[in-house]
């Protein structure tokens, strides 16, 4: 093995990590000022990983693959349509009850809130004489409006976000039509000495890409049965559409899984009033299935896909947070994913002498030809 | 209209050449669209290397204009081991795994080549099997041919001593 093969060899230098962390917080801050276009291409890329095995499937059939990009896309914005359509009278007609009912579980969520105060205040004579309860009640009555004012906001956000959000089948079916393309199209523009990394290269994002998304479909669907199993057992009203909510949340890294635990918590401090030992319960089928996403269903679907050590994964969710808000927190994983492959293969092409020589060289070649008759 | 998608389209000039080669022989027009669509087109000069000795192999070099020279690393007059004019391909054991190239491939004059990625040739083996087990009976019978070569001449060269 010569000097350069074992440079070659070996893994990744404190250099290349800098720069992967680098870049990967500087995109984060970029995709964070155009929204508008990262939900959609994030949307688009769940939906392309999500339709591309029945593409695959068309495509072993025989079929081309632009002919199979087009007849699945076809038919999921078919059944798309047709599930909008049927959904559209229904919710108009439940619009108004939706309000009733959030004002309802409002009311329920603060009467939970009240009891446990005044069960702690009851407990502890600290806190009593501090008038805790009376204090955070007061407080939260002074900052919620009525439910048209909190509506209000979401609508407007609703109706700004919808062209945006259109984008994401459109998006999905180039990706699936053209996906090849593109990657022939990226190969193009990289010098010969390079090439054959820079397939290997591209090949590897699109496993880890690829990976990771069909990760998180499988991640949702895992959580989605044990919270609508957990849901179901304790007798909660619609436990499957709540334990979908929760998972697809659950794709925003913590405050996401808060959100959902609070959603639950809610419906059962509304719909089980004189209980609140099923609030209680409630929580603790949340940290149970927190628990089991953690050591179980993510190291199975995601975890694996992006082989990345779980003291980076933490430290990126947090810095991420901390340069993008929630859009960082949601894109640091995939984004760091990609980075990592792209910034180790380009750490190890420049620190590869022999590729570099014979990168001057081809250069040099060119110069030659192209000055041969001057 | 469904019948329609599965129609053949005319063939192009690259493809008509793909055809000539004896990898490709028994692909049909519509399997050489497909297979078309997954190669990559690269032009070298006249003495740019291709790829080293040692090298991990990623892809087959198919020629498609111009002459390439196989020989043994950094010595192209002494350790010439081929040279391959166009319709010919090399570096095809890298289809199969990725061990090291065994030897130095540099273009001999100003050449073209179509590259075949070996995980598209994987993919292919997932979603076109047929295409994929075509290629693969000719790759197979393209080695044996060169065993027996190799085995002929390691004799000729016994029977000299």
């Amino acid at each position: 093995m010569t000097a350069a093969d074992s440079l070659a060899a070996k893994g990744s230098g404190p250099v290349v990590w800098v720069g992967i962390i680098t870049v990967t917080c500087l995109l984060l801050f970029a995709l964070h000022s155009v929204l508008w276009l990262v939900v959609p291409a994030l949307l688009a890329l769940i939906l392309y990983y999500f339709l591309y095995p029945p593409v695959q499937y068309l495509m072993f059939r025989g079929m081309s693959r632009d002919s199979a990009a087009a007849w699945v896309m076809a038919t999921f914005l078919i059944v798309l349509g047709i599930a909008v359509a049927l959904m559209v009278p229904w919710v108009a007609a439940k619009v108004l009850d939706w309000q009733s009912i959030v004002e309802r579980y409002m009311k329920g969520g603060l009467g939970l809130m009240e009891s446990s105060l005044r069960g702690l205040e009851a407990r502890w004579a600290m806190l009593a004489n501090a008038h805790v309860a009376d204090t955070a009640m007061e407080r939260l009555s002074q900052s919620s409006g009525s439910m048209a004012e909190h509506l209000e906001p979401v609508a407007k956000g609703v109706a700004a976000w919808t062209p945006s959000l259109m984008l994401a089948p459109f998006l999905a079916f180039y990706f699936l039509k053209e996906g090849n393309r593109f990657k022939r199209f990226l190969a193009n523009a990289v010098p010969n000495a390079f090439f054959e990394r820079t397939l290997n290269l591209l090949h590897e994002v699109d496993l880890t890409s690829r990976a990771y998304f069909q990760g998180l479909i499988k991640l949702t669907v895992l959580d989605t049965l044990t919270l609508a199993a957990g849901l179901w057992v304790m007798g909660f009203p619609g436990p499957l559409a709540l334990g979908l909510i929760c998972a697809v949340l659950a794709w925003i890294p913590y405050i996401g899984s808060v959100l959902g635990g609070l959603l639950v918590v809610l419906v059962a401090a509304t719909d089980f009033p004189g209980d609140p030992t099923m609030a209680y319960w409630s929580i603790v089928l949340f940290v149970v299935v927190r628990l089991l996403d953690d050591f179980i269903y993510m190291p199975l679907t995601i975890g694996k896909s992006l082989h990345m050590h779980p003291l980076l994964t933490v430290v990126m969710i947090f810095a991420g947070g901390a340069v993008a808000g929630i859009t960082g927190l949601m894109l640091v994983l995939p984004v760091l994913g990609v980075v990592m492959v792209i910034g180790e293969t380009i750490g190890k092409v420049v620190t590869d002498p022999r590729l570099m020589a014979r990168h001057r060289h081809a250069r040099q070649l060119r110069r030659q030809e192209a000055s041969s008759d001057l | 209209m469904a019948l329609g998608l599965f129609r053949s389209k005319s063939t192009t000039p690259r493809q008509e050449r793909l055809r000539s080669l004896s990898l490709f022989i028994h692909l049909t027009p519509r399997e050489l669209q497909i297979l078309d669509g997954l190669l990559h087109e690269r032009d070298y000069l006249k003495d740019e290397v291709i790829f080293d000795a040692g090298e991990e192999g990623q892809a087959i070099y198919i020629v498609l204009e111009g002459r390439v020279l196989i020989c043994r690393q950094g010595q192209p007059v002494e350790g010439r081991i081929a040279e391959l004019g166009a319709g010919t391909f090399f570096g095809e054991l890298a289809l199969l795994d990725n061990d090291p190239r065994s030897a130095q491939a540099k273009a001999a004059s100003d050449c073209r080549l179509a590259v075949f990625f070996r995980e598209d040739f994987m993919n292919l083996l997932e979603t076109h099997a047929v295409i994929a087990s075509k290629i693969s009976r000719e790759l197979a019978r393209h080695i044996g041919r060169r065993m027996r070569e190799l085995a002929n001449h390691s004799a000729g060269a016994l029977q000299h001593l």
